[in-house]
């Protein structure tokens, strides 16, 4: 027998000790844990011998909760207490959460933080409490099957999950007791299990990872390169993924029963086939539908014939990522196929042909992300010291700020590496404007009520200054997890404000998931709005400089004939900045500052000094 | 060992000082830099190890996104040698704007045309022959230390942009429909 070890006062770990660490894949269906055990890293089982752990949780009367698939068995039979796909909640707020009545046959109530509640016979449950339930079953699975405690863990989000769903990741996390070393990636963490970094052939490479699981998709395009992974691009949908595939068969059998509506129970039995029927299709060329009673028989031509809209979204989106990657088809040296989805042949065939080679397929993809994760886990634990091995991540969507004018203004581009810190200063609007508010924004849209709003604050205390002489430094940091805290400051008085930016919850009509692709089919749309907000603000900054002149020194300089003058070219103005076309109001405020013109000359020539900054002046000289 | 945030982003790098860019050097060095600062190399560090690592590779990954972008190196260049950017800084070349935009006008044509691909392809061509002549013009007025042209230049290269990003835009759009 070894000799004990016996360490010295004060030092905490002896050096070499394994500390338990693991990766988890919380997953909209699926869930699982993976753990390094002498240098393998794999996934573990249930007593019964299962390693997904279906992420559904079912809660009683008396307080007793059942996860995963006993839970799963009940999905049918007790509707209302049987919470599945809560990912899919994480995050949202009441209002994105409507969207989802009808969809989902859950009962949804207000809270006092806008998080929405699911009420079951245990009482109301938030989203992040039904995944700590999930995560304390794997918590427990790990525990049990390592002999310990788990020092710490690495949880895998999708790329494309924005601020808000991450943070709300990290809450079900602490509600667990978890502590967590880092939200990881899941197409990045896919890319580590399939050891990519371990082949020498070559100095640099570029990766593709194509994920279609339960509920989303994702693509990513990473760069590897003497074992850094580098995200240079992701992108996808968050609302599209094999439950999708599900509906669209669901469809096809209503039609066949020739039913246009169904109650929610026969309604769940009728996705719960066509899930079934989905998946014998991928082996096989043809199966039997059958649901109540009614019997019929569905090819895998015929289902490819239905999902084929669904199955070129992807491919889309897998261009889109391409070009922001600055890349082509012909760069990419590896793909990587992740998620239960890529089961179907159809979606290995496409994906084969769209990037013209075969993709990696030996590790199961319902595991691979875990396994990625438990290796990033092992290294973060420190139980690696000679690992060269590091995860560059990006944002997956632009952080801004809004302006005047419900306007957006990027501060942080998507796909910029993390973490970052980014500053930028703004001014004020008005004369003597002591409070600005910093409205925080996730999306790539160029209006306030397209994109997601993550947090609202105020600072206040600015002093008593005109138009456009404050400067007001708004500072973005994003941390490795792609957490998010915003500060302000005043730069002349140092007048200062900061968040740690939690959701707010303020999209008022959920577009969330496709906000990417609405961005670029809305482009034109969105510079049209663009165009006639920026007109009503020119409007409005016209307006203003002839008002904050006209208190000044209207009486001194003007006479009553032309005071009307003006104040009629102002009433036009203020009437086509209202209802006009963009071109309308540019004209009006030409047409203003035509009238103005003798005005602003004798105030010019009076060298009199007024309250108006002098860009404002400026915009009254031409 | 802690990074000395003095350095300018070159020297951050360990690259001249100047306009001319090795990509394959800054990317090699800011792999370097990562993988000695990230965040995840103090996972069991000291709260303030760790607040220090995020900063750090934060201001890595800034200096970084400024030099890869020839528009932001150009401007930090000039930053350096003390010349002031405003918010509301533009070029007041009338030829230059003009020209900006015809471009943009003949891409709103271009897309609806009958080859509207091919037509946003050959702008989107002269776009970047625009941004490479831009660029050159810029490292004249820089080597020849007249600051303010060369200000002109970078204020220019925001316009390219603009514009780069529209064909961008569109080249997207009207493959996503032909794909479909
Ligand atoms: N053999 C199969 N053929 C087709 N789809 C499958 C197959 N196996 C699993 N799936 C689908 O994969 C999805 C779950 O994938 P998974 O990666 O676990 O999802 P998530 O990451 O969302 O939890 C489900 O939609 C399921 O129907
Ligand atoms: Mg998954």
């Amino acid at each position: 027998m070894a000799l004990l070890q016996i360490s010295e006062p004060g030092m905490s770990t002896a050096p070499h000790q394994h500390r338990l660490a693991a990766g988890i894949d919380l997953g909209t269906t699926n869930s699982l844990v993976a753990s390094v055990r002498s240098g393998d890293a794999t996934t573990l089982a249930d007593d019964k011998g299962e390693h997904l752990l279906p992420s559904v949780v079912r809660y009683f009367d008396n307080g007793a909760i059942l996860v995963g698939q006993q839970a799963q068995a009940a999905l049918t039979d007790d509707l209302q207490n049987t919470i599945a796909s809560a990912k899919r909640l994480l995050g949202r707020g009441v209002a994105d959460v409507k969207t989802f009545n009808g969809v989902l046959p859950y009962e949804f109530v207000k809270s006092d933080s806008n998080v929405p509640l699911i009420r079951t016979v245990a009482g109301d449950k938030s989203p992040i409490e039904v995944s700590s339930e999930i995560l304390k079953t794997l918590k427990a699975r790990a525990e049990n099957t390592l002999g310990g405690d788990l020092k710490g863990v690495v949880i895998t989000v999708p790329a494309y999950f924005d601020d808000a769903q991450r943070q709300a990741t990290k809450d079900a996390a602490r509600l667990a007791d978890l502590t967590v070393y880092r939200l990881l990636n899941e197409p990045t963490a896919a890319a580590v299990a399939y050891g990519l970094d371990q082949e020498e052939a070559l100095d640099e490479k570029i990766i593709a990872v194509y994920d279609l699981g339960g509920g989303t998709f994702d693509i990513s395009i990473l760069r590897l390169n003497r074992g850094v992974f580098e995200v240079l691009a992701t992108g996808g949908d968050s609302a599209l993924g094999g439950d999708d595939f599900d509906h669209a068969i669901a469809e096809w059998i209503l039609q066949q029963l020739g039913e246009t509506s169904a109650d929610q129970q026969t309604l769940r039995k009728i996705m719960v086939e066509a899930r079934r029927v989905k998946e014998v299709l991928s082996d096989k060329e043809e199966v039997n539908v059958s649901v109540k009673g009614f019997e019929v028989s569905f090819s895998r031509d015929q289902f490819c014939q239905l999902v084929e809209p669904l199955v070129k979204k992807t491919l889309f989106a897998c261009r889109r990522a391409l070009r922001d990657a600055a890349l082509e088809k012909e760069d990419v040296m590896d793909v990587v196929m992740v998620g239960g989805s890529t089961r179907m042949p159809i979606i290995r065939e496409r994906v084969e042909a769209f990037f013209e080679q075969p993709p990696h397929v030996d590790i199961d993809p319902d595991k691979v992300v875990a396994v990625g994760a438990a290796i990033q886990a092992d290294l973060l634990a420190g139980n690696k010291p000679d690992s060269e091995m590091l995860l560059l991540d990006v944002i997956p969507l632009s952080l801004g700020l809004e302006t005047y004018g419900g306007l957006v203004e990027k501060i942080i581009a998507r796909n910029t590496t993390i973490p970052i810190a980014k500053a930028q200063e703004f001014t004020t609007f008005k004369d003597n404007q002591n409070a600005m508010t910093i409205h925080v924004l996730q999306g790539e849209r160029e209006t306030v009520e397209e994109n997601r709003s993550l947090a609202k604050f105020t600072l206040r205390g600015i002093p008593t200054m005109v138009a456009g002489a404050a400067r007001i430094k708004v500072t973005f940091q994003v941390d490795a997890d792609g957490l998010l805290n915003v500060s302000a400051e005043e730069q002349l008085t140092g007048v200062k404000s900061a968040i740690e930016v939690k959701p707010s919850y303020g999209l008022s009509d959920n577009q969330i998931e496709t906000m990417i692709t609405d961005s670029m089919t809305n482009a034109k749309v969105d510079m049209e709005a663009r165009k006639l907000r920026e007109q009503q603000v020119e409007a409005d900054r016209t307006l203003e400089a002839l008002d904050s002149a006209m208190a000044n020194d209207g009486d001194d300089l003007l006479s009553e004939d032309e005071k009307k003058t003006l104040s009629e070219a102002r009433a036009n103005l203020v009437a086509i900045k209202a209802s006009g076309t963009t071109e309308a109001i540019e004209t009006a405020i030409k047409a203003m500052e035509t009238a103005a013109a003798f005005y602003v000359a004798r105030r010019m020539d009076g060298n009199i000094r007024t309250a108006m900054a002098g860009k404002d002046i400026n915009k009254f000289k031409d | 060992m802690s990074l000395n945030f003095k350095q300018n982003y070159f020297e951050l790098f360990s690259l001249p000082v100047q306009f001319p860019l090795d990509k394959r050097l800054l990317a090699h060095n800011f792999r370097a830099l990562q993988s000695q600062h990230h965040p995840d190399r103090f996972a069991h560090g000291t709260d303030q190890e760790r607040r220090i690592a995020v900063q750090t590779t934060g201001y890595i990954n800034e200096a970084n996104e400024e030099l890869k972008s020839p528009r932001l190196r150009a401007r930090y260049l000039l930053i350096l040698q003390q010349v002031d950017f405003e918010l509301c800084d533009t070029t007041h070349d009338m030829l230059f704007l003009m020209h900006q935009m015809e471009t943009r006008e003949a891409l709103e044509v271009a897309e609806q045309a009958d080859n509207a691909l091919e037509q946003v392809d050959q702008i989107a061509q002269q776009v970047k022959h625009g941004v490479a002549s831009i660029e050159n013009s810029f490292q004249q007025h820089l080597q020849a230390g007249n600051l303010s042209e060369a200000k002109d230049a970078v204020l220019k290269m925001r316009f390219y942009e603009r514009l780069n990003d529209e064909a961008k835009r569109l080249q997207e759009k009207l493959e996503d429909e032909m794909f479909a």
